[in-house]
Order: structure tokens, then sequence, then C-alpha cells
């Protein structure tokens, strides 16, 4: 097969469906990388947009404008797009585009997972778009605090917009999170051993690990909050035994980790970059990892800085101020090895240089009141002024918004397979650059006068007249720059000439292909023994068009591609990935039914969307594996592999335990809740303690422990080519028990209405009963798969992620029993 | 995936002895635990005061882990970054939860 041959012979394998169906069935990770990044910069001139509104409102005193409930909801809608709609959807399309190409692969570990979580972020950032065009859109502020967003202040369905509709979008936050991460560990270039990855893979690598730890806190509270506002569970109301700070230390869980989810992938753009325009490496790339790693993890330690002026007792706010104020190190120690780099390289003032220094002079600034706010008497003097909210438009648009467009203007030839040609953007860099620092400094200068954050309007006495005015200028020069930053790369993309292949000259291997990528990345896939795989051997690109890596001979008109190692980058398994389909779409738009049914209290419709979501499901699972054993595969060079299907850690069974990882922080987060409100909220002891029932524990316990060892005996069956259906069987029956014990909690639990204690008695008992329900169903799925013939002594890969589920099942469901019967039993 | 947990397992125990003595600090002001012990330091500044060694004896524990060969990665790569992220495990413990020392409890 020479090179044109294998090129259409791929292209016709993996390209996705012509025309515009071709939108609704892709499942090709170049494809759903550029349509989130196509959706999440419209949202983010809808972000824009409604900023303009508000500096427009701000500009004068006694602005009649918009009134103050309009002005609330444009604030609100502001913050939510900016932070839900457009960042961390601008994280996910970059990282879906680039990962595979960085990592010298095809695509990601789970193509249709891609698809469903691009779907539901459509989805329901169309939600609240609409909420928007009806006038009816969330007006409680993006952090949504409770009472003021209670059923009793807050009585219509604005805030219910926001619960549900950023639940829905953060499916696919999640979804990504859990793709990216498999893919980093599992999906690269045979040789890319941990410390050959690109930089830009272990910034998100470590920011898909944030985001399946940040955001279950968020999406618990939002549940609970619902919860309330629809059947009148108080968690949130003191004289019920509920406390609203509750929300705040969920929200804030999520809410800090949250600048760092955004920071820390532009942090990865900026170190990809700049070696480029340095022409140079990176200085410190050790370094940057274990900065990148501690950064994360400080982050989730630090929630409470935004709630210092809520009365917390001073050893708390000192743990909180001190764990800020570390933050700073190992920040610091990536801005120092970015400066190393410059220092050691020739930078050239290009583009996207221009867009990174303006990154550089913004973050700074946002970084040095980062460490003034975590200092404990300034907060409390700046808290909820215009001062924070200047900070963190400083730290967000310096952190996040100068190397996204750095970025932009990098990629842009890889997207288009084109060259800059008009000159547009170092215009529109001066004047981003100048109105964002004319707006954000005013702020700043008019917070420190005294001006509230969110007011509607102020009087002239006030003495902040001509600082919001410069303040509305300068915003208004940021939008004319950010319109001609459009406005170039438009022209750039349907009118520029055509580029040559690498033109930065950079090292990594996105660049190894011809541009605008083909579907399948690669024609034959490399093998990687150093850091800048195409720096060091510039003849990469050309012998892998010829099929001089590996899998370069296409079998069966499969979608193929391997899995190596995490540790070493030894390849371990041959992969065989579905095809262009419609099923995510379907099922997001199902997902979709259930979430506006929940909105619109169309209950009724609520178990229909279930049901219609579990058989989606399980037609998804379906379609996987085979009724016969595949050979070894011959991948070449030399090389053979077993068929992931043949192999008890299957991609599977990686995602699903990142899965069950973010699964058990929302698990923890409601234990801590329970916790929080039994130690510190009033009105508790709650009047009456679960009764306890001694057969309704042994049941639940009895069948978790045998859930447990049935699965296993399955599996060992199943290997041994004995007949698993009866220890299936068991493992169905033992999830029922589970299930039927924690039905018990969830009928039982006392007055729900009436304290805080029955209600989260009630979520704990659902909760159980929800993974009982699923693991009995997993069961039920299995024993099908066994008599269809899709298992085999070899083909076991499906038994170990069933296995998972059940031990989760057994733990989570052991401790809620022991919390929910314990004090009955006690008392 | 072991050399993935070697880089994490420092700062990932740090965050759970903050939390944990972040919680057992509520529990403190939340039931009015208090009284002296030996009659020369009160109960819970002992009580959050042993937290707190506990917490950097643990760090000190990782880091000496993450030297000893039997324990470090056979890549030099991961060696470097787990020893550096479990000197941050090591800082944040001392920094973070010296306050348990210095300053009032419930106040």
């Amino acid at each position: 097969m020479n090179m044109l041959q294998r090129h259409r012979r791929l292209t016709e394998i993996w390209s996705s469906e012509p025309g515009a169906r071709g939108l609704f069935s892709t499942v090709n990770h170049t494809d759903l990388g550029r349509m989130f990044l196509a959706v999440s910069f419209f949202f983010f001139l809808v972000g824009g947009v409604l900023a303009m509104l508000i500096r427009a409102q701000l500009a004068t005193p006694h602005s009649a404008f918009a009134g103050p409930e309009i002005y609330n909801q444009i604030f609100t809608m502001h913050g939510t797009i900016m932070m839900f709609l457009f960042a961390i959807p601008t994280f996910e399309g970059l990282a879906m585009y680039l990962l595979p190409k960085m990592l010298g692969t095809r695509d990601l570990a789970f193509p249709r997972l891609s698809a469903y979580g691009f779907w539901c972020y459509v989805f329901g950032g169309t939600m609240l778009l609409v909420s928007m065009v009806l006038g009816i859109a969330p007006d409680g502020g993006w952090f949504m605090y409770p009472p003021l967003t209670g059923p009793i202040y807050s009585p219509g369905i604005n805030t219910d917009f926001w619960l549900i509709g950023i639940t829905f979008v953060e499916i696919s936050a999640i979804a990504a999170a859990v793709e990216i991460t498999v893919s980093i560990l599992k999906y690269r270039a045979p040789g890319m051993s941990l410390d050959k990855m690109p930089i830009f893979a272990w910034y998100a690598l470590v920011t898909a690990l944030m985001i399946l730890t940040g955001f279950p806190p968020l999406i618990l509270g939002s549940i609970l909050l619902e919860l309330e506002r629809a059947f009148g569970l108080p968690f949130f109301q003191a004289e019920f035994g509920g406390d609203s700070l509750l929300w705040q230390h969920l929200f804030w869980l999520f809410g800090h980790p949250e600048v760092y989810i955004i920071f820390l992938p532009a942090a990865g753009v900026i170190s990809t970059i700049l070696p480029v325009m340095c022409r140079t490496t990176l200085l410190g790339y050790g370094w940057i990892v274990a900065s990148a790693t501690g950064l994360a993890f400080l982050s989730f330690g630090i929630w409470v800085h935004h709630m210092f002026t809520t009365g917390i007792p001073h050893m708390g706010l000192a743990f909180f101020s001190a764990a800020s104020t570390l933050v700073a190190v190992p920040t610091g120690v990536q801005l120092f090895a970015w400066i190393g780099t410059m220092w050691k390289g020739r930078p050239s003032l290009r583009m996207p240089m221009l867009h990174l220094l303006g990154f550089f002079f913004t973050f700074v600034i946002g970084g040095l009141t980062g460490v003034m706010v975590a200092v404990v008497p300034f907060d409390w003097q700046a808290h909820d002024t215009a001062f924070i909210t200047a900070h963190l438009h400083y730290v967000l648009f310096g952190g996040f918004v100068f190397p996204i467009l750095a970025g932009l203007y990098y990629w842009m030839p890889h997207v288009s397979g084109r060259a800059r040609f008009f000159r547009l953007g170092e215009l529109a860099f001066a004047l981003v650059f100048i109105g964002f620092h004319v707006t954000f400094l005013a702020m700043h200068w008019v917070g420190l006068l005294g001006q509230r954050r969110r007011i509607s309007t102020y009087l002239p006495e006030d003495g902040w007249t001509t600082v919001n005015l410069i303040s509305s200028i300068g915003s208004f020069v940021l939008a004319i720059g950010i319109a001609m930053v459009i406005v170039d790369l438009v022209l750039h993309a349907f009118t520029a000439r055509r580029s040559r292949r690498d033109p930065w000259q950079a090292g990594t291997l996105e660049w190894a292909m011809m541009t605008p990528p083909p579907a399948y990345n690669f024609a034959s896939l490399p093998h990687v023994d150093s850091r800048q795989p195409l720096a060091d051997d510039p003849g990469l690109t050309l012998r892998l068009a010829r099929g001089e890596g590996y899998l370069s001979e296409p079998e069966r008109g499969w979608r193929e591609s391997l899995t190596v190692e995490v540790a070493t980058g030894k390849p371990d398994f041959h992969i065989i990935y579905p095809t262009n389909t419609r099923l995510p779409i379907l099922m997001a738009a199902v997902t979709g039914v259930f979430f506006v049914s929940l909105l619109l209290k169309f209950y009724w419709t609520v178990p229909l969307a279930v049901v219609g979501v579990t058989i989606l499901a399980w037609r998804w699972a379906w379609s996987l594996g085979r009724t016969t054993d595949l050979p070894p595969r011959s991948i070449g060079r030399g090389l053979t592999l077993p068929n992931a299907t043949q192999v008890s850690r299957s991609p599977s069974w990686w995602g699903s335990a990142l899965l069950l990882t973010a699964n058990a922080t929302f698990f923890g987060s409601l234990l801590f809740g329970f916790a929080f409100l039994w130690t510190v909220a009033p009105s508790w002891p709650p009047p009456a303690w679960l009764t306890s029932s001694a057969p309704e524990l042994a049941l639940g316990l009895i069948g978790a422990g045998l859930g447990v060892v049935a699965i296993r005996r399955a599996a060992r069956a199943n290997r041994k080519g004995q007949d698993a259906r009866p220890w299936l069987g068991l493992t169905f029956v033992a999830a029922l028990g589970v299930g039927a014990a924690a039905g018990g909690v969830v009928l039982r639990a006392p007055t729900p209405g009436d304290h805080a204690y029955g209600a989260t008695l009630l979520v704990l008992g659902s909760y159980a009963l929800f993974h009982a329900v699923l693991a009995a169903l997993m069961a039920a799925f299995l024993t099908a798969r066994v008599v269809r013939g899709f298992t085999s002594p070899s083909r076991q890969a499906e038994f170990p992620v069933v296995t998972l589920w059940v031990d989760y099942l057994a733990g989570a469901s052991t401790l809620i029993l022991v919390v929910a019967h314990l004090p009955g039993l006690l008392a | 995936m072991r050399d993935i947990l070697r880089i994490l397992v420092a700062p990932l125990v740090w965050l759970a002895s903050f939390s944990a003595v972040y919680g057992l600090h509520g529990l403190i002001c939340g039931h009015g635990i208090g009284g002296s012990a030996f009659g020369l330091v009160s109960v819970p500044r002992l009580l959050m005061g042993g937290a707190y060694g506990l917490a950097v004896l643990l760090q000190v524990g990782l880091i000496l882990a993450l030297h000893a060969a039997r324990f470090s990665s056979p890549s030099p790569f991961v060696r470097f970054v787990s020893r550096a992220t479990a000197w941050v495990g090591l800082i944040a413990a001392v920094w973070t939860l010296l306050p348990t020392l210095v300053t009032t409890y419930c106040l």
C-alpha cells in the first residue's frame, strides 16, 4: 500500500458522514474538539455582550439602562456563562482536539462519550440561553447563595434553570474528564513514558483529575438545593436543622479548585507555546510537573478563603489563610520556569508571544492581589467589593483568556492549514490589553473606594462616577479588541494562503501530520524516544505517512489504535473503536428530557426519561465487544498485542474506576454535609432518630458482602470456562437485597420535610438504592452477555468492570446503613 | 499506575490531614470540648497539636519512604517528581496546620 492508497483507505474508515449529517453522528475527536471550541467561543461572545451591558449600566449614576431585576439576571448569566459555558468547555475542546495528536494516537479513549458530553453541553447551555431570552434567567449571582436562592426568597423558576441547567452541563465536564484521564494514561504512542509526555498532557491530566474531584460537591449542592426548592427538604434552612453555610462549603469546595481548573490548562498552553516562541526547550519540566500537581492539591485546601466574613473561628480562618498564601509558591515556580525559558532562548515577538506577554503582566498583578485577599484583615475590608471582581478578572482573563488567545493564534494554522496573512491581530492585541487594564485597574480603585459588587446603580455623591465611566470606556475598547480578534481569525480561516507544515518549527507530535489534520491523525503511529520527537527527528512526519510506524495496514475496516503501560509507554493492548453513530446525541436528548421534566415539574415524564436513558445505555454497552475470540494483532515492527476485550484492565475498567472516583467524591461530600449539619447547624439533635431495624440492617450488610463474593466467583467461573450465570444471578439478588435495605431507610426516614436529618437520610438511602439498582442492572446485562456468547475464558474484560461497581455498592451502602441505623441503635 | 500514585500520595495525605484537622476543629468547637490535660495544656490544644504532629510525621514518613530504594520509582523522572511533591506535602502540612499551635480555637 503506498502513501496515497493508505491515506484514502484510512480516510474512508475514520471520516465522519458527509455534510450536516456528520455533525450529529461524528465521534471523531478532531470534529468534536472543533465543535466544542466553536460553541464555547459563541458563549464567550454572549458572556461578553452581557459584560458590556453591565458596564453600560454602571457607566453613570442613577442609570436607567436596566432595572434591578434584569440587571441581576445579566450579571448572574455573565458569570455563569463565562465559568461554566466558556472556560471549562474551552479546555475540553482544546484537550479533545489536541491530545490524541500530541500523544501520537488516533483518537481519545471513548469517542462516543466525547460526543455525548458535547451534546449535553449544547443542550444544557441552550436551556440557560432560553431562560435568558424569556427573561426568566437565574438572578442569584453565579454562586447562588441560599437563603437568597431558596424557595422563600426566590420562588420563581429562575434559580431552577441554574441548578438544573448547570448540573446537565456538568455531565459534559465529568465525561470529558474521564475521557481525558484515560486517554493520557493509556492512549499514547509506544515509547512515550511519563517523562516524555508533552507538558500540555501533564497539565490536562492534572486538570481532568481536578474536575473529577472538584465538580461533584457542586453537583451535590445543586441537587440538595433543588430538592429543597421542589420538595421542601430543608438542607439550608436553619430553623429546620439545615444551614445555609453548607451551600457555601459545597460550592467553594468546587469553586476554588475551579479557578485552577481554568488556569492550569492555560498554563499548559503557555508551557507548550513559550519554548517554541523562544526557540528553545522548556526549562524545569520536572519542576513544572511537580508544581502543577502541588498547586492542584493546594487548591482543594483553600475553599474557606471565600468565606472569611461568615463568622468562622480564628483558627479556621488561619488554616485557610496560610494555605492561600502557600499557593503562591508553586505558581511562582512555574512563572520563574517560564521566565527562565525566555532567558535561555531567543524570544521572537510573533503573534502568540504578544498574548503570552499580556498573560505575564496581567496574571502577576492578579496573583499579587490574590495574596492580598488571602490575608484575613484585608479580606474583611475588601470582601464583596468591586476590588474582588477586579481581582478575579485579572486572574481569569490574565490566566486564561490571554493564553487561550495565544493558543488560538498558535494552533490556527493547524486547524485551517493556512498561514496568517492579515495583520489585524497586533492591533487587536493592543486594544484588548489596554482596554482590559483600563477597565479592571479602575475597578480595583472603585472597589477600594467602597463600591459593592453587583449593585445596579449608585449615587453621584458616592464619588464613583468618574472611575466607573473610565472603567466602562475601557470595557468597550476591550470589546472592540475582541471583535477584531474574531474578524482576524475569520479572515484567516477563509482567505489566508496555505501554510507550510509545522510553521512554528515546533517539536511536538501534533505538527507531524498534514494540516488541516486528517480524520485518522497519523497514517501509522510513531515510536517516541524523546520529549520533542519532531525536533529530534525532522524526517518523522514523512516516515509516518509512508507507513513506517505502528498499525500502518488497516484491517477489516476497523478504527484501530493501541494502548500503552502507564509508566513505561510499552504497548499493551490493541483497540478497536466504535464508528459514527447518532446514539450519543439521542442519549443526550433523552437526558435533556429528564432535566427539562424536573425543571418544568412534569414529574410523570421523569421515569420515562430514566427508562429511555437506561435502554440507550444498554444498547450503547451492548454494541461493544465480540462473540468470537480475536487472535493477537500484529501492529508492525515485530510486535503483536491482545485485544482490549481480552484483558482484565480494559479501557472500560479505567473509565469506570475514574467515574467511581468522582462518584466517591460526591458521596464523601454528602457524608461531609451530614457531619457538618450534625456538628454546626442549629436545631440538632432532631426530634426523632431513624428507628433501627436489625433485619433491615442485616439484609443490607449480608447483601453487600454476598455481592462482593458472588461477582468474583462469577469472574472466576468465566475464566475457567464454567457457567458464570448462577453467580451472576446471586449478584443480582444480593444487589436487590441491598436495594431493599436502602429502600427501608428511604421509606422510614423521619419526616424529611420537617428536619434536615430526615432529609439527609432520604438522600443517603436514595443514593444506596440507586447504586443497588445500577448493580442489579449490570449483573443482568452481564448475564445476557454470557448467554449471547460475548464472554469466554479469554474475553473477560466485562467482569472486572461490574466487579468495580458491585464493590463500590458494597462499600457505600455499608457506610450508609451504619450511618442511618447507628444513632437509633445507640439511642 | 504506581508511579502516578507515588507522585500523588504526599499531597493527597496532606489534603486528608488538613481536612481531618479542620474537621476536628469543628468537632471541638461544635461540641464545646474543653478542660485541661495534666494541668498543663487545654484538651483542645492537645488534640489539635497532636493532630498537627501526626500530620507532619506522616509527611516525614512519606519523604523517607520515597527516598528508600524499596518504594521509590525505577524511573529517575518519577523519582524526582514524587520527591518534589513529597516536599510540597511536608511544607504544606507544617505551614497550613501551624495555627493549631498559635491561635485561639473557637473565637
